[in-house]
């Protein structure tokens, strides 16, 4: 383990809030691009460039992040993409990305994305004021995954249970445990049936999949739907949150979402992904002695990779706290970079595309809450505290429309 | 000892650019390099993303080495796929290259 002392030894990236977390940022950049912090109590190497952050995604010599995976969540959560390395991986990612390609993510808008969005906002139809995260952004990511796996809408609040449960393993071993099995014997139940009764659907694609004379084994994609939950739901619903806060904050930004084009509506999206992203600082555990940004890392060492801080790197991002959607961001690293490369990216895409459209082709008038700023918080898994939007703009207005 | 070779994309709206790109770089680094529309690579050229597909001139195609197994699955799951489809980032530029056309899908602008 490493033995430098960590800069603004104040802070724990892990538990504390941090609205401020980009001047923080920005502070700690000025002492190089990798930098020592205190996260969990301990030591980690905090990659604050984007240059050195793009080097660590795609040297999986030096930086895999498997050992590190394997070791903090295999016995809850199997043998994820995550935790593969070489062409064990590369064999297992073929297999598994049928159904996340981009003609195949496509055809998931209509049938499914916009009747989850249009359920959603018609529960928000008729009050004057709600909190737009519980309300919508997080429900939304969750139940494209629940429906995507033809979970009833009966079991979804099980499914919710267990999804939390299954990460929760280093709290509550136990726990984990007990929800994977619950988790796995329920899944493992819609698998075999699509084994002898294919459908068109999501679970069928993965059941026929086939690469170089492999197929997926049970256990390889209940391995694949025990990720699905912390990668696909927790990251889109904290981004969603963060983009309508900024959506909404900027009248030109808000109507160019609201009357432009799918491109227009594509370019907010991927600005949002780059200005507040939501795996902020992604927790890793180095494999090997290494070197990066000169600084030298020990095997079994914390690394935080800084992608919120590459994404505001003043090397790459002019003027990066400013919300802006004609940017060039083909540098974004909010998916990461190289053969881990976010697979579900299509698919979060889409959904947070069609969440703009139809939030303001519904609620035209929508508008933050008057006197209820809106505080991003967390360095891991960071978006707003709360979202507190009024469907109608203002309370005179609701009368109008009822 | 780096040599010029010439790259014509074709964009989704009709436009036509030429680009002089380096032996060695790819066809996809290239692009992105000269901010050409529609071509990302967001994942930096790991055949994970899906975002710099092109349509290689039909005249091209039997010079480039063929593809992959891992760009083949890649390339069936992209929209708009033609006989002539890549994935840019897997195309090294080389001498015998030069005057390279490709056009950009409008399925990635």
């Amino acid at each position: 383990m490493s033995a430098a002392a960590p800069l603004m030894p104040e802070i724990d990236f892990a538990y504390d809030d941090l609205p401020d977390l980009h001047d923080v940022l920005d502070a700690l950049r000025q002492a190089g691009p990798v930098v020592p912090v205190q996260f969990h109590g301990q030591v980690a190497w905090l990659v604050l460039s984007h240059a050195e952050l793009a080097q660590a995604f795609t040297d999986t010599v030096n930086f895999d992040p498997a050992p590190g995976y394997l070791e903090r969540t295999e016995e809850s959560m199997g043998r994820t993409l995550l935790g593969l390395t070489g062409d064990e991986h590369r064999i297992t990612r073929a297999m598994v990305a049928a159904p996340f390609m981009p003609a195949r993510v496509r055809q998931y808008v209509q049938p499914l994305i916009e009747p989850i969005v249009q359920e959603l906002l018609d529960r928000i139809e008729g009050q004057e004021e709600v909190e737009f995260v519980s309300a919508f952004t997080r429900p939304f990511p969750f139940t494209v995954i629940t429906r995507l796996l033809s979970i009833p809408v009966a079991d979804e609040a099980l499914f919710l249970k267990w999804a939390v449960k299954l990460i929760d393993h280093p709290w509550d071993p136990d726990g984990a445990m007990e929800a994977k099995a619950g988790f796995d014997a329920y899944m493992e139940g819609l698998i075999e049936d699509r084994r002898h009764r294919p459908q068109d659907d999501f679970i069928t694609m993965l059941v026929q999949s086939e690469f170089e004379g492999r197929t997926l084994d049970n256990e390889r994609i209940l391995s694949l739907f025990r990720l699905l939950f912390p990668a696909g739901s927790d990251t889109t619903y904290k981004n969603g949150g963060s983009l309508f806060a900024a959506v909404l904050s900027d009248p030109a930004v808000r109507a160019l979402a609201a009357q432009g084009s799918d491109a227009d509506r594509a370019a907010i999206v991927t600005e949002g992904l780059r200005w507040q992203t939501p795996t902020a600082l992604l927790p890793r555990m180095a494999p090997h002695d290494a070197e990066l940004g000169g600084v030298r890392i020990k095997a079994g060492d914390w690394m935080l990779f800084g992608i919120t801080a590459a994404n505001h790197d003043p090397m790459v991002y002019k003027d990066p706290r400013r919300f802006d959607p004609a940017r060039d961001n083909r540098e974004l690293l909010s998916f990461g970079r190289g053969v881990h490369f976010c697979l579900g990216m299509h698919l979060a895409r889409r959904e947070l595309e069609t969440a703009l459209r139809l939030v303001f082709e519904r609620f035209p008038a929508l508008r933050l809450t008057p006197g209820k700023p809106v505080e991003f918080i967390s360095a891991i898994l960071r978006g707003p505290r709360a979202l507190w939007v009024q469907p109608y703009g203002g309370s005179e207005s609701l009368s109008g429309v009822s | 000892m780096k040599e010029v070779v010439n790259v014509t994309f074709r964009l989704a709206g009709g436009e036509t650019v030429i680009l002089s790109g380096e032996t060695g770089e790819t066809l996809m680094s290239c692009a992105v390099a000269n901010d050409v529309k529609g071509i990302i690579g967001e994942c930096g050229g790991w055949m994970a993303c899906a975002t710099c597909h092109g349509y290689v001139g039909e005249e091209w195609l039997s010079r480039l080495p063929p593809p992959s197994d891992q760009e083949r699955a890649m390339l069936e799951g992209c929209i708009d796929v033609r006989p002539t489809s890549r994935l840019t980032c897997q195309i090294i530029l080389d001498a015998t290259l030069d005057g390279l056309s490709v056009a950009v899908p409008a399925s990635q602008t």
